[in-house]
């Protein structure tokens, strides 16, 4: 990234945190002057460490359904703590949980900021939207909660928890896009997803707050369970998840350890992927299926003999069936793995062609069309292939790897993904491949220092495959 | 045989219970009690043993407990709260025949579930009225009955279902047991529903309902989620090992064959639960270091098979979940003691029986000796080369399959 684009971003920040955290503040300060602190502090304590625990363990989950069960403790809260101070203790509450401890550690200061100031203004929102529900005249309403129509709280906490959504939403995105800029905001541009079970949990929470409100200090140790239990199944489903990923992440990475040339190809072509990814628009399911396509892309290649692979000389016709034949080893392999089967089906076409020529996985003929998916997955093989060194070259430049992807859109590669692939590449700003045009003597040098370096880390890091050494002829082909 | 023992245990639990729930549901018609709720309640038992929630242990829990302890908070006499309970529990007999894909399933299903639901329905119960009139708020004398009634319901079921299990199966029944402990979380889910229902019905009405059924609803798709996610990855972890064997670097299906013996063994000598999904990994992935041998100046080199268990426990190692799965892998080839020497407390047991498993597959499938010859291999090498307690063992697992006399 260039330095101007850095010193745009750094502005950004500090204009974007400076202003919502004085926003912050400002809320705060409203509210202390207009209710009073709720009376039961220790209930309000309760709750906050609750609330404090959830922010700051919040569970990744890839659709964001059930991120974390936060918003149902505000709710809780609010209607337990009762509308003469609700809104003071939740937004305090909120305050609290903003600044989680990783952002200090790291020593962030615009995440918490930003953070204080946006949960704030949320939650002093949404537990407003709640109150101004429970107080509106009609049937029911009453000042206090314990008068008021269950329907009143049932109805409100849901409102008040979409407001929550939408309020937040809209927040973290004007922050993204002012920071980012606009293409880092793709993937989260489906608040649908997000917003419905939000309602669902904040409903529950407000449902919750009045059981306490009924039967006492009695339900507080049962909403604890509903709160941890609800926690502990989604923590431990995301850790299973992440386990499984970084478990095949590992395993490739050391498989193609033992080769220098596919070293950390998978890494890249899985970053390039979800880059084209969100070029193109992709939400966040989509961007998960690409990347693990892209994790298992090569699978197959690791049960090919390794001579094949090093090859320095064209390959005979029988050698090249062999090396196709690794497109359908990852269908063999991963045949079993349920989950996986939509990504194989991407995987197993990434050497297919765009009009329907090169080499098909099972179940497609010659002349189909690859998806989408195969044909970024195929981009973005291409480009780490020509950018980086092989068996029988050294690395090639990025613009060479750019003037061979466009020479063959529109027969090898689909033009949209082409150019999809080359902005986002000259967005990010990273540079691959050789630097500077070579002679095939000095890439040989350069390749062999290179190899040395490689040796050197992996005594120090106990690794002891052996490895190859570069190729003596090199040719540019 | 065991089969039919646990037929005629179902059989016989099944038979108190219908003679208990006709003595109560006389006395709770004569007395005049509330017998229409009795029988909502019944009803609403025996339907919930249709639904059922996966646990962490890979088994699942039915949600007649769940209705089981809103009827014990909301009927009046602990009668009310048996008549309900047992009638419930002769429909739900009818329910899991009904759905279960084997009778043997049901069966033991049914014996750990109604013995412990009792149990639950007489200390609860019992509770609520030696507390009624104490100083107590009457929601928290309820919520007491309940958190005392689930922890004798909870390590009942868990007895129940090791010894049930030890019938059924011949596993160990520490392994059954530490099994059955597993499925805390789930069962506190399926407990708070039931309270949260019994406690506020009276009070919320028809409110209850997602009170007590939302929380339960959420946690519920997370542990279906969780129980997916856990048998893609044993998926993966499968497809990964058998690269080696695709590529034809081993010999095909010897990984698979070695985990399952390994699993059988594991079991049998009483591993806890999560130690023998760890032993699962490592036996399919012990050979996994062969991937090495596509490389030219290896096969020139040679190499022993302690060098392919270090690289495939440095390949296995790269995943930060597998840590010490990669250890076991690394030592695999670890005889048990070497002569002269002392015992080696450090090498750990899932190793041991790996080694004994695979050594074993070796033997029957490659050298194609009989399972008796196979056995004689391990015996001679006990005591020096593989442990004799596994070696025991694998002789009575051989037995159960049926593989050699018992």
């Amino acid at each position: 990234m260039s330095r101007a684009a850095v010193q745009r971003q750094h502005r950004a920040k500090i204009q974007l945190a400076a202003g919502l955290g004085a926003l912050g503040v400002a809320v705060l300060a409203a509210l202390f002057w207009l209710q009073p602190f709720p009376d039961q502090v220790w209930l309000w304590a309760l709750f906050t460490v609750a609330f404090v625990y959830f922010e700051w363990n919040a569970v990744e989950v890839n659709d964001r359904l059930f991120a974390s069960p936060s918003i149902m403790v505000l709710l809780t809260a609010a209607v337990a703590i009762g509308p003469e101070s609700a809104m003071l203790g939740v937004a305090t509450m909120a305050a609290l949980g903003a600044v989680v401890p990783a952002d200090i550690q790291q020593r962030r200061w615009f995440q918490p900021i930003a953070n204080f100031g946006q949960m704030t203004v949320t939650a002093a929102l949404s537990t407003g939207t709640l109150v101004a529900v429970l107080m509106l005249p009609g049937p029911g309403s009453a000042a206090g909660f314990e008068q008021a129509d269950l329907w009143r709280i049932a109805v409100g906490s849901a409102l008040a928890a979409s407001v929550y959504g939408v309020v937040q939403y809209r927040l973290v995105l004007f922050a993204v896009s002012r920071v980012y800029g606009r293409l880092e905001v793709r993937p989260w541009s489906h608040i649908g997803a997000i917003l419905l079970p939000m309602t669902g949990m904040g409903f529950l929470g407000g449902l919750l707050g009045a059981t306490y409100l009924v039967i006492g200090t009695a339900a507080l140790p049962l909403i604890a369970v509903v709160f941890f239990v609800g926690y502990m199944a989604f923590e431990s489903y995301a850790r299973l998840r992440e386990a499984q990923e970084s478990t095949i992440r590992g395993f490739i990475k050391a498989l193609e350890a033992k080769d220098l040339y596919t070293r950390g190809h998978t890494e890249r072509v899985a970053r390039f992927t979800e880059m084209i990814g969100k070029q193109m628009g992709f939400d966040g399911t989509q961007l998960e299926r690409l990347r693990w396509a892209a994790l298992i892309h090569d699978v197959g290649k690791l049960a090919v003999p390794r001579e094949l692979i090093r090859k320095r000389s064209r390959l005979t016709d029988e050698e090249h069936e062999t090396m196709q034949t690794h497109v359908h080893f990852v269908e063999e392999l991963l045949e079993e793995v349920d989950f996986l089967q939509p990504m194989i089906e991407i995987a197993s076409n990434h050497h297919a062609h765009y009009d329907g020529n090169g080499y098909h996985g099972t179940g497609h003929e010659h002349g189909d069309m690859p998806s989408k998916e195969a044909c970024i997955l195929a981009v973005a093989d291409t480009f780490d292939a020509i950018t980086s060194t092989r068996s029988y070259r050294v690395a090639l430049t990025q613009p060479y790897a750019y003037a061979e992807l466009r020479r063959h859109a529109g027969s090898q590669f689909d033009p949209e993904v082409v150019e999809a692939f080359i902005e986002g590449m000259e967005n990010s700003g990273h540079r691959y491949g050789s630097k500077v045009e070579l002679t095939d003597e000095e890439a040989r040098d350069i390749a062999e220092e290179g190899l040395e370096a490689i040796r050197v880390a992996d005594q120090i890091h106990g690794r002891d495959f052996p490895l190859a050494p570069i190729a003596k002829d090199v040719d540019n082909g | 045989m065991a089969e039919s023992r646990l037929h005629r245990l179902s059989l016989i639990v099944l038979g108190a219970i219908t003679v208990l729930g006709a003595a109560a549901v006389v006395f709770v018609v004569r007395s005049g009690e509330v017998w229409s709720a009795t029988l909502f309640w019944a009803i609403a038992i025996a339907g919930m043993h249709y639904l059922s929630v996966p646990t962490p242990s890979g088994k699942h829990i039915n949600l007649a407990i769940g209705p089981a302890v809103a009827a014990a908070i909301l009927l009046p006499s602990t009668l009310a709260v048996m008549a309900a309970y047992s009638v419930g529990l002769v429909g739900g007999w009818a329910v899991l025949r009904w759905r279960s894909n084997t009778d043997r399933d049901a069966d033991s299903d049914y014996v750990a579930e109604s013995i412990s639901m009792v149990a639950f329905g007489v200390v609860a119960s019992s509770g609520l009225t030696g507390l009624s009139g104490s100083s107590l708020p009457l929601a928290w004398e309820q919520l007491l009955s309940v958190i005392v009634g689930g922890s004798v319901w909870f390590v009942l079921r868990a007895l129940v279902s090791a010894w049930v299990g030890t019938e059924r199966d011949d596993l160990a029944s520490r392994y059954l047991w530490l099994l059955a402990l597993e499925d805390w979380t789930v069962a506190l889910a399926i407990f708070t529903g039931g309270a949260l229902f019994g406690m506020t019905w009276p009070l919320m009405g028809i409110w209850a309902f997602p009170v007590a059924i939302l929380p339960y609803a959420f946690s519920h798709l997370a542990f279906v989620r969780y129980d997916s996610t856990r048998i893609t990855y044993g998926q993966m972890i499968r497809a990964l090992a058998q690269i080696p064997e695709v590529a034809d670097l081993a010999p095909r299906g010897h990984s698979t064959r070695t985990a399952d013996l390994a699993v059988s063994m594991a079991r049998e000598i009483g591993l806890h639960p999560n130690e023998v999904t760890e032993l699962e990994y490592a036996a399919l992935m012990h050979d996994v270091g062969r991937i090495t041998l596509t490389e030219p100046a290896i096969l020139k080199a040679g190499y022993t098979d302690e060098d392919i268990a270090r690289w495939g426990a440095q390949i296995i190692a790269e995943a930060p979940y597998l840590q010490e799965v990669s250890e076991y892998v690394r030592v695999q080839h670890s005889p048990f003691r070497r002569p002269g020497e002392a015992l080696d407390p450090d090498v750990p047991m899932i190793s041991k029986i790996i080694k004994v498993a695979s050594a074993y597959d070796q033997a029957v499938h490659e050298m194609h000796l009989s399972p008796l010859e196979g056995l004689e291999r391990i015996h001679r090498g006990s005591a020096y080369d593989f442990d004799p307690e596994v070696s025991a063992s694998l002789r009575r697992v051989l037995a159960q399959r049926g593989v050699i006399a018992a």
